[in-house]
């Protein structure tokens, strides 16, 4: 283990830093959630204390906490419908109904539903970064067994991950996905929540979740069969010469030499299929879940606001950041050698 | 020869498209001059005092692709639907062609009395919009229902009795607003999965991935009848959508004269004859 | 191992073709323990294919090998007519080490570990112990002090000798040269030979495949002059380059010689 060269990442530590105290700053001086409810008008106030006693509740009281910022907003439906917002940001309490504030307010609301705070974790830009992770570290590690099947000797073996190959790239990932979800259960007479406890009562979302992902690693089997197909046979042939001569088997051979040194190369293009995924996890919406794209799509539709778009930009750029980062560190890692 | 073989069912297959797309277009004629018998009716109701775009003709505005209201036939040109077969209905009652313009849902209050007569396109009668139109008495009703498999024996008697299941609703639907405020005010507890086809939700319910599915009672009357697998449970008649034709607000005489020949197609039976040929099912 | 044979290696008219291409005809050699053989010739003439063909890189079309007087295998028009059990054949296959021209080491393993992965994996010695004698092989060679570098950091004669040591590893009986020094830049190729004749002087069995004339002249028990997959001549190192009978060696030494 390499001491961390702290001269190295000076400039990055002060930085990170600086970051952090203004965010403990903004946090401390952020105004408590009670503080926002308190300035609510007295009619609203009234209706929620109707609500009470109430069947059938009047008032969505929606508090949304962002670590430096904070803000609420109750509407109620029916026939007298009211509105009112109000953002909290060191140490005051903004009204967010109209002008610049609303917008805040809008932003606060947006950034704190895409990311899927306060609901399930197959929910918003956690969905999305659960699925897209799981599905690369399935997808590199059936796409290897494609791999060494497509290249085996073994002639029956090789056709069939070749089929799977062609049949898996030749079909889109949306139909595949709606055949796993839908077609497979419907045959079979099983359902995917039942794989959850009938207690749990997010077994609905953790059953298309696991669907989506079977459908996707199945998927991303087969590009990145290809991936390490071609990162094994760029392997000079001389590491197969020597590993025979040395009396390693095959599997020896491909387990211990070939695919240690493949994996730096195929991680540019398991990158770029990370990418991939990351977009392509959107088609999540075709089993009823929801990630960043869906979400941003509804609100939207039901909200008419194209400022929805720009928190929705952010949050992919930072995963995309925070992952290539990430893969640069695993690509570093594999190359000392050279 | 291999190849021989593959060219040659290739070959065979788009053969075999081509033929079926022939057959489908044939169909379709056929089911048009139907549905023109149906409607042939004599003139009754006087509308003299009637200012129209063009003589003779009662313009309409729709948004064609909302099956079973409205959608084009598999010719692709043909509009066909619930609501196209009453306003053709309610035309010829005042002795009128009906010539159907189709317009974008966005905007298609602001064509009445500009580049059509009426709009009739599944509309649903608003406080808000009854200040900037005239509406025809409703010639349907529309209620949020919920459907359960068949053999399911829960007992639903309002929205509240969902409270702790998993349900499903068309996206950004009324179904889907409903349940929503229903989950955001605390009302019930309730895992809501929204699709964007509605045939999802019904399909979610097959599997047994869901409990129930909330949706417009006209739709759920149309899955009940065609499968055995669903039943509707309960309909909120409390908050019925009531569908009419949306007319020009200073063309009162148009309105009275509709709201005739809507009583009289009611009395005659059609409206309930139209609404089971295309949704299948008896309502209120 | 019982040392009651009389050849440790022996081939009997071993010929590969590689489509209509004659690569080998007819090859007979017969080796004892402990002698060093030097393979020269023109390019082309099939001598590193008969080597890789005596360790099974590649497969030979037909003939025989024999390895400790024991059938290895044996066949015809690219069928195997006879051969030892698989697990016979991986056991003698190990008394076989081979150095390439081009080191082949594993890149992304230090130069101890490129040592120690054989034994360890295939053997399924202990790594304490293979450690041990990896660095005593390592010292050998003269690059102890290179243990813990990846290959990349090495010059190529330094390489090369990595390689000698990760074949010795094994422990082998026979030792395989397949143009140790062809890759390397002429002020290197010295540091290589001496190791090999170092490992000559302490009694090892070696093949080499060599443009080297000085080093088969002065460490060869026999010298084999191949040309045309074919063995022309065969001879002591004195035979061959003073008094070469056939007209191919003596055209190919004059050439060599004058170069």
């Amino acid at each position: 283990m390499k001491k961390f060269d702290f001269k190295k990442y000076s400039k990055q530590i002060i930085t990170a830093a600086v970051i952090i105290v203004i965010c403990i700053i903004f946090a401390v001086l952020k105004p408590a959630k009670d503080e926002l409810l308190s300035r609510t008008s007295p009619a609203m106030q009234e209706m929620i204390a109707a609500d009470e006693n109430s069947t059938r509740k009047r008032v969505t009281v929606t508090y949304n906490d962002l670590l430096v910022i904070n803000y609420v907003s109750l509407s109620s439906s029916g026939a007298n419908v009211m509105s009112e917002k109000y953002v909290g940001l060191l140490g005051s309490v903004y009204s967010a109904d109209e002008g610049g504030m609303k917008v805040v307010g809008q932003m606060v609301n947006y950034t704190y539903r895409m990311l899927g705070c306060g609901e399930n974790l197959m929910h918003g830009a956690k969905l999305t970064i659960l699925l897209t992770t799981l599905t690369v570290i399935f997808g590199v590690m059936l796409g290897t067994l494609l791999a060494l099947g497509k290249i085996s000797k073994n002639k029956i073996l090789a056709k069939i991950s070749s089929a799977y190959i062609f049949f898996f790239r030749g079909t889109p990932l949306l139909i595949q996905l709606f055949v796993v979800y839908f077609t497979v259960p419907g045959i079979c007479g099983f359902a995917w929540r039942d794989l959850f406890p009938a207690s749990d009562a997010e077994a609905v979302y953790k059953g298309a979740f696991t669907a989506a992902l079977i459908a996707f690693a199945l998927n991303s089997g087969a590009y990145c069969a290809e991936i390490v197909r071609s990162a094994i046979q760029s392997i000079d042939k001389g590491q197969f010469e020597a590993s025979k001569a040395l009396g390693m088997t095959y599997g020896q051979t491909m387990t211990r030499i070939i695919i240690p040194q493949s994996v730096r190369r195929m991680i540019p293009n398991v990158s770029n299929e990370f990418i991939m995924i990351l977009k392509d996890a959107s088609m999540v919406f075709a089993i009823s879940l929801m990630d960043i794209t869906t979400i941003s799509k509804n609100i939207m539709t039901s909200e008419g606001s194209y400022l929805v778009f720009i928190p929705a930009l952010v949050i992919y750029l930072l995963i995309t950041a925070f992952f290539g980062y990430i893969f640069d560190k695993i690509e570093k890692k594999f190359s000392v050698y050279e | 020869m291999k190849k021989k073989v593959m060219a040659v069912l290739c070959a065979a297959f788009m053969a075999f498209g081509l033929v079926a797309c022939g057959a489908n277009e044939g169909n379709t004629d056929t089911a048009n001059t139907d549905a023109a018998d149906d409607t042939a009716a004599e003139s009754t109701i006087d509308i003299s005092g009637v200012t129209l775009m063009s003589d003779g003709v009662l313009t309409v505005g729709a948004e064609v692709g909302y099956p079973p209201f409205e959608d084009f036939a598999d010719d692709g040109t043909t509009p066909i639907g619930f609501d196209v077969d009453i306003i053709t209905a309610v035309a010829d009652k005042l002795g009128l062609e009906v010539n159907i313009i189709n317009t974008a849902w966005d905007g298609i209050f602001a064509g009445i009395g500009v580049n059509y007569d009426v709009a009739c396109s599944a509309i649903t009668i608003t406080p808000e919009r009854q200040e900037t139109m005239l509406f025809s008495t409703p010639y349907i009703n529309n209620y949020q229902a919920v459907v359960l498999l068949a053999d399911d024996d829960t007992e639903i008697t309002s929205f509240n009795d969902l409270d702790g299941m998993s349900i499903a609703v068309q996206k950004e639907t009324t179904s889907d607003i409903l349940m929503s405020d229903y989950k955001s005010t605390g009302t019930i507890d309730v895992q809501i999965v929204a699709n964007e086809k509605i045939t999802s939700c019904f399909t979610q319910l097959q599997n047994g991935e869901i409990d129930a599915v909330v949706v417009d009672s006209t739709v759920a009357d149309g899955y009940v009848n065609s499968s055995d697998a669903f039943k509707i449970v309960y309909k909120d008649t409390e908050e019925p959508e009531q569908f009419g034709i949306a007319i020009s607000v200073d063309n009162e005489a148009l309105q009275t004269a509709i709201n005739e020949a809507l009583a009289e197609l009611e009395a005659e039976g059609f409206i309930q004859e139209t609404y089971d040929y295309w949704f299948g099912s008896v309502t209120e | 191992m019982s040392d009651s044979y009389e050849y440790i290696l022996k081939t009997e008219h071993v010929s590969k073709r590689f489509g209509s291409l004659e690569v080998l005809k007819d090859i007979n050699l017969a080796v004892k323990k402990g002698e060093v053989i030097c393979i020269i010739g023109p390019s082309g003439a099939g001598k590193s294919t008969f080597l890789r063909s005596l360790n099974q890189l590649e497969k030979i079309t037909s003939g025989k090998i024999f390895i400790r007087d024991e059938l290895f295998l044996h066949r015809e028009n690219d069928h195997t007519v006879d051969k030892l059990p698989k697990e016979k054949q991986q056991e003698l296959l190990l008394e076989m080490g081979m150095v390439f021209q081009r080191f082949n080491l594993f890149p992304h393993m230090t130069v101890l570990q490129n040592v120690c992965e054989a034994p360890v994996v295939v053997k399924k010695e202990k790594k304490e112990q293979v450690e041990v004698r990896a660095r005593e092989l390592l010292e050998k060679v003269g690059l102890s002090e290179k243990a813990d570098e990846y290959p990349s950091r090495l010059s190529g004669g330094q390489q090369q000798r990595v390689a000698i040591a990760r074949a010795l590893a094994m422990n082998p009986e026979i030792m395989l040269f397949d143009e140790p020094t062809s890759a390397l830049d002429p002020e290197l190729v010295g540091d290589v030979l001496n190791v090999m004749k170092e490992l000559a002087e302490s009694g090892m069995t070696m093949i080499c495949v060599t443009h080297e004339m000085g080093f088969a002249r002065e460490v060869a028990d026999r010298v084999l002059f191949m040309a045309d997959g074919i063995i022309a001549e065969e001879g002591t190192p004195e035979e061959i380059f003073t008094n070469p009978k056939v007209e191919r060696t003596r055209n190919f030494l004059n050439a060599i010689l004058e170069a």
